[in-house]
């Protein structure tokens, strides 16, 4: 039997399946039910979605289809750079404040999407401060201007 | 009998939501247009932003409904001009529309396919007149448990229509149903799945489920499809674009036929312009194809997909407006929409809520027309949104995907969630999962549980009730025979063949 490079990924996602339908039937065994005139209860129906849910996956690690092609090395590592900029614009969005977040993200992001140093700064810089009069004066959201400079000021 | 269109129009042409349907019209066409990002990316990214303008839900609705259909209008661009397609539906399109601009006939190849989208959609909009109100009266008989078998029949007919694979379109359904799952639960008041974090009580939210599903994952993908041809380097000449009167009338056909073909995919649930264009495509060649210029550019191969994934729009309001069921996996996020004014997707929705149904519909047949007229001559126009380079697109979708989902409770864990979401979107999308099932399972999930369990509660238990009534049995039969008959005939096949 050969095996694809699909098929692989397949097989471990219906295994992935499995263990998370066991994980769901067991949370919902211990399920603490107050009485109730439902005759159903909060149980059933996530027992019923595992039960289907770990047959599903039960065809897929015996029968597994073909997937996409998986990133290499050097494409994976500029995924998780993505990751890494979201995630750190995420921790300092209120902290440091919309705009300087903002600036900062969009020109890391425009980087690493191949764009020069110059249209870089400059995409930053005309999104960061465009998109902060639009949404705030323009459409009345209140964005964070940023704990850390305001204990500054 | 259409009482309610006239009242919608009333709705539809006041200036506000004219404003909006225009506006929907010209950022649909824009999104449409931008590869990668369709409707329902579309619709994610500015669905925030309309509820936070504070918009009433019809208002709301006409806006987003104008962004669906104008992205059906736009994804053609990139088919036709770079041979890429600007969402799902628009991939037929590429088969004739980019040979026919390499020929230098890309304007007329625009032209021809916007009166075809027009065609296409204004049958499926007085289909969808004609039939909303009748299904809507049937509708209305629509009991717990009829309500149920008909939920069940959404998801069967799901599987078999939708994606390639019908496991891991199963499999996508159920794991949107289970994400549903997560919060209180409404008639007991028990906590389900929030492992004891606070913020997940009322469920994951769902502007943080479609945003982090379906944009944050796009953010993803277009970096491994950085590499991938777009217009930075240029789109192809245009030549002249207006079409003539001669080559409309050579399509009239595959218009038509394509339009009702459409109008009837996008009615059925859980199929969308996709499977439309595809199934009119072949349908067309077959028929018209005599000289085997299909794929060669030829005017009729691009009017037939083009006029179906139109129709399929239109054809999935439908089953949302009548029976709460989405047709499409972007009608399930406008009913999720409709869910955050508090409007119950079902089957009475047409009779309480008639300004937004007739308000809807109105608005489809103006929309349709502002399409078509910024379509045919502003060509040229939308056709430079393909120059806009993936550095300026991508922390566009980032910002906009932040702000719109910190505005909701000005709360970090949101967004932390949304990137969670991202990463698992896009791990299903690598894996083959198309995503349209996970998120109507996600919206379709707890109301079939709670129509599950009323149904139950009012006969004390006993299940024989879920097929009691006459409605909810030919339903359990129809989805039954949706499973089987696929799986079924070619085996039938084999054994007539095999005594022959």
């Amino acid at each position: 039997m050969t095996f694809h490079k699909g098929q692989v990924a397949d097989r471990i996602m219906g295994m992935v399946l499995i263990g998370l339908a066991a994980f769901v039937a067991v949370q919902a065994l211990r399920l603490n039910v107050p009485f109730s005139y439902d005759p159903v209860g909060p149980r059933a129906f996530p027992l019923g979605l595992a039960l289907l849910l770990s047959m599903l996956a039960l065809v897929l690690v015996v029968r597994p289809g073909e997937s996409g092609e998986w990133p290499h090395r050097a494409m994976a590592l500029r995924l998780l750079a993505v990751l890494a900029i979201l995630l750190v614009y995420a921790l300092f969005f209120t902290r440091l404040g919309f705009v300087v977040t903002t600036l900062l993200a969009v020109v890391a992001l425009a980087r690493l999407f191949a764009a020069a140093w110059a249209k870089a700064l400059v995409t930053g810089v005309t999104m960061a401060l465009g998109s902060y009069f639009l949404f705030t004066r323009g459409l009345g959201i209140s964005l964070p201007v940023g704990e850390w400079l305001g204990a500054l000021l | 009998m259409f009482d309610f269109l006239v009242q919608g129009f009333g709705v539809a042409l006041t200036p506000l939501n004219l404003g909006l349907a225009f506006l929907g019209a010209v950022l649909g066409t824009l999104f449409g247009a931008l590869p990668g990002i369709g409707p329902i990316n579309g619709i994610a990214i500015l669905m925030p932003l309309a509820y936070t303008l504070g918009l009433p839900a019809e208002s709301a609705l006409i806006l987003l409904a104008g962004i669906y259909t104008g992205a059906e209008y736009g994804g053609r661009m990139s088919s036709i001009l770079l041979n890429v397609p600007g969402d799902a539906g628009a991939v037929m399109s590429t088969l004739d529309g980019h040979p026919l601009a390499k020929k230098g006939l890309a304007g007329p190849a625009l032209g021809i396919s916007a009166v075809s989208s027009f065609v296409g959609a204004t049958i499926a909009i007085i289909g969808l007149t004609l039939f909303a109100p009748l299904l809507a009266e049937v509708a209305v008989m629509f009991g717990p448990a009829e309500f149920f078998a008909l939920m069940v029949f959404a998801f069967a007919s799901m599987a078999v229509m939708m994606g390639k694979d019908p496991v891991k379109t199963a499999i996508g359904a159920v794991l949107g149903v289970l994400i549903g799952t997560v919060g209180v639960d409404s008639s007991t008041g028990v906590l389900r799945y929030t492992f004891g974090l606070a913020e997940l009580y009322d469920g994951i939210d769902f502007v943080v489920m479609i945003i982090g599903l379906f944009a944050i994952s796009e953010i993803l993908l277009m970096l491994e499809h950085a590499s991938r041809k777009n217009g930075e380097d240029g789109v192809p000449r245009l030549g002249r674009v207006f079409v003539t009167l001669k080559e409309v009338l050579s399509c009239k056909g595959a218009m038509g036929r394509s339009g009702l073909i459409g109008f009837i995919i996008g009615v059925l649930p859980g199929t969308g312009a996709s499977v439309a264009g595809a199934v009119s495509y072949t349908t067309e060649k077959r028929l018209s194809d005599k000289h085997g210029t299909f794929g060669q550019g030829d005017m009729r191969g691009l009017a037939a997909p083009e006029a179906a994934n139109n129709a399929a729009a239109a054809g999935s309001f439908v089953p949302m407006l009548t029976l709460g069921i989405p047709g499409s996996g972007t009608t399930a996020v406008l009913l999720g929409a409709l869910m955050l004014y508090n409007i119950a997707p079902g089957p009475t929705m047409f009779v309480d809520h008639p300004e937004v149904t007739g308000g809807l519909i109105a608005s489809l047949y103006i929309g349709n027309l502002m399409l078509l007229a910024l379509n045919l001559p502003l060509a040229g126009v939308f056709a430079r949104v393909l120059t806009i380079p993936r550095w300026v697109l991508v922390p566009g979708i980032a910002i906009l995907s932040f702000v719109g989902v910190y505005q909701l409770h000005s709360d970090l864990t949101a967004i932390y969630l949304m990137l969670i979401i991202g990463v698992f979107g896009y791990l299903l999308r690598k894996l083959g999962f198309s995503l349209a099932p996970v998120i109507l399972g996600y919206v379709l999930g707890g109301l079939m549980e709670q129509n599950l369990r009323r149904a139950l509660s009012i006969s004390g238990g006993e299940i024989e009730v879920l097929w009691r009534s006459g409605i909810s049995l030919g339903l359990w039969i129809a989805a039954a025979a949706l499973l089987i008959v696929p799986w079924l005939l070619p085996k039938l096949f084999k054994a007539r063949l095999g005594r022959a």
